[in-house]
């Protein structure tokens, strides 16, 4: 395939869709103080909850 | 070639919400080199193209399916259709049968959110997390998703180990296929390739619903579930708690979230595709809550023949308690459906585990890449299923146990997945004017507070009997 036909053909994507621009990252959000206690209250839930599960599963393996 | 105008969606402008019907060639106006990647994408999209401008409907639709019902077919994996066959087994028609339809409900109003994000940003989700809310966050949600996917593709090869035990086969057998799968579809180097043998071997995940005919259930009962709710199952109310946190982890699961989005991105979707998407994740939750519904009524063909001790991955005991209760015939059908089950999860999960670690570390993460530019990708692909399939030929490990709780631990750690996944598809900044409506962010909070409380319930319960406190 020439580079010509490369080109065209490459027309059929987006512009955003080029490896080279979904290879530059987007810019970060900052968390306001309420959304990260929010987000580490939910972190620390999943964690406890999951251990918990954990546990039992490890605990019924041994008995 | 005819070129297309370019509906032109790139993230982060402050433009996205009045897309510019701009001219072509935009593209490489701007000189962007182009990589094997770009070519590929380019291929499968004049194709979309020219069945889009030639208003051939059905070929569109043909050409833009494909992640949403891979996503939920997957996810109708060997350990979803053992737990679903084990509350059949124990509880009957009853209560579960419409359930497994209201989780489906719920996991295509996740998966529609997923579609849409990958499909406007045109990235996956374990980069937008990172990049976003930071590389902590990115990490953690990575982390999630590698334990729970280990966990859960050892479950993969333990069904295959099941079905094929059926057929005297054993565990060596079942490993070899596995990986042999993964490694066979990988070698296309191409994203169209690898979708469309997985779509053609996820076709056969309706042996499940073959398998529920063939037990000629009492239709009148099934209808009488459908629309009652009930008989509400009895019994232990730690087995119930499991068996619910389990159908849920058997339908909505961290992959899922993360495969759909970084499908959606490397198949090549866009704005103007979100109606077939939809179209796609629709089509998949229904057929997945018709094959789950189908595993069920087939288990419950055991209900009151000693159903309730065949405990879920029991030996071949599903299969082998089939053969004498109902034939030989539906227990063959039975044991294939667990080999397609366990075959295709294995496939779309370890996806998702590449997806994530080439995404999480920066580094190409596409099937249209080849393995010598992809090499992360290609790698944890890879890894993940030869891990899996090591851990099931060490002679004494606790497969069973493992297969049985990597469901309710994939509902334990959805929480976190889902609310971030919410927060993207409400962020206007990359999103524009397609972010979540206010109703669906209702529906969508919702199922997040469903689902922890489901989790919890299930885990501080099994804890507090563990610790002899209850």
């Amino acid at each position: 395939m020439t580079e010509e036909e490369q080109e065209e053909l490459v027309m059929f994507l987006e512009r955003d869709q080029l490896v080279f621009d979904t290879s530059r990252p987007v810019a970060r959000v900052p968390f306001s103080r309420r959304m990260s206690a929010a987000l580490w209250t939910l972190r620390v839930f999943v964690i406890l909850v999951s251990a918990m599960v954990i546990y039992t599963f490890i605990s019924k393996l041994g008995s | 070639m005819t070129p297309p105008p370019s509906i032109g969606a790139p993230a982060l402008r402050a433009s996205i919400a009045e897309p510019a019907f701009e001219g072509a060639g935009e593209a490489v106006a701007d000189h962007a080199p182009l990589t094997p990647e770009d070519l590929a994408r380019s291929h499968d999209r004049f194709r979309v193209y020219n069945a889009r401008r030639q208003r051939r409907r059905w070929s569109l639709l043909w050409l833009l399916i494909g992640p949403g019902i891979l996503a939920m077919l997957g996810e109708n994996d060997g350990p979803s259709m053992i737990s679903y066959a084990t509350t059949g087994a124990t509880y009957g028609l009853g209560f579960f049968l419409p359930f497994i339809v209201v989780t489906f409900a719920m996991a295509i109003v996740c998966q529609e959110m997923a579609m849409r994000v990958g499909a406007v940003t045109h990235r996956g989700y374990g980069e937008l997390v990172l990049q976003r809310f930071g590389r902590l966050w990115g990490w953690f949600t990575a982390g999630d998703l590698i334990v729970t996917n280990l966990v859960t593709l050892i479950a993969e090869f333990v069904a295959i180990r099941v079905g094929l035990s059926f057929f005297h086969l054993g565990a060596g057998v079942a490993a070899l296929l596995g990986v042999v799968l993964v490694v066979f579809t990988l070698s296309g180097g191409r994203y169209w390739r690898w979708e469309r043998i997985v779509l053609g071997m996820a076709v056969f995940n309706g042996l499940f619903l073959v398998a529920a005919i063939m037990v000629k259930p009492h239709w009148g009962a099934v209808g009488h579930a459908f629309s009652t709710f009930s008989p509400f199952p009895g019994g232990s109310f730690n087995t119930l708690l499991l068996l619910v946190a389990s159908t849920i982890g058997a339908t909505v699961t961290p992959w899922m979230i993360f495969f759909q989005q970084s499908a959606s991105a490397d198949k090549g979707l866009t704005p103007s595709d979100l109606r077939h998407g939809r179209y796609d994740t629709i089509a998949g939750g229904v057929l997945a809550a018709l094959f789950g519904c189908g595993a069920l009524i087939a288990g419950a063909a055991l209900f009151g023949h000693g159903g309730s001790n065949i405990h879920g991955l029991a030996g071949a005991g599903f299969p082998g308690a089939l053969k004498l209760v109902s034939g030989n015939g539906v227990a063959t059908v039975f044991a294939l459906g667990l080999i397609e089950a366990g075959a295709v999860a294995i496939l779309t999960i370890s996806a998702s585990t590449g997806y994530a670690v080439g995404e999480c570390i920066g580094v190409p993460h596409s099937f249209n890449n080849s393995a010598r530019k992809a090499l992360a990708f290609y790698g944890a692909n890879v890894g993940a299923a030869l891990i899996a399939a090591a851990i099931i030929l060490i002679p004494g490990a606790p497969l069973l146990s493992i297969a049985l709780n990597a469901n309710v631990l994939a509902t334990a750690l959805l929480p976190v997945a889902l609310v971030f996944l919410i927060m993207l598809a409400n962020d206007r900044e990359l999103m524009g004017k397609w972010t979540n409506t206010a109703a669906t962010n209702r529906v969508a909070l919702a199922i997040v507070a469903f689902i922890s409380i489901c989790g919890a319930a299930y885990g501080i319960d099994s804890f507090l009997q563990t610790v002899h406190i209850i």
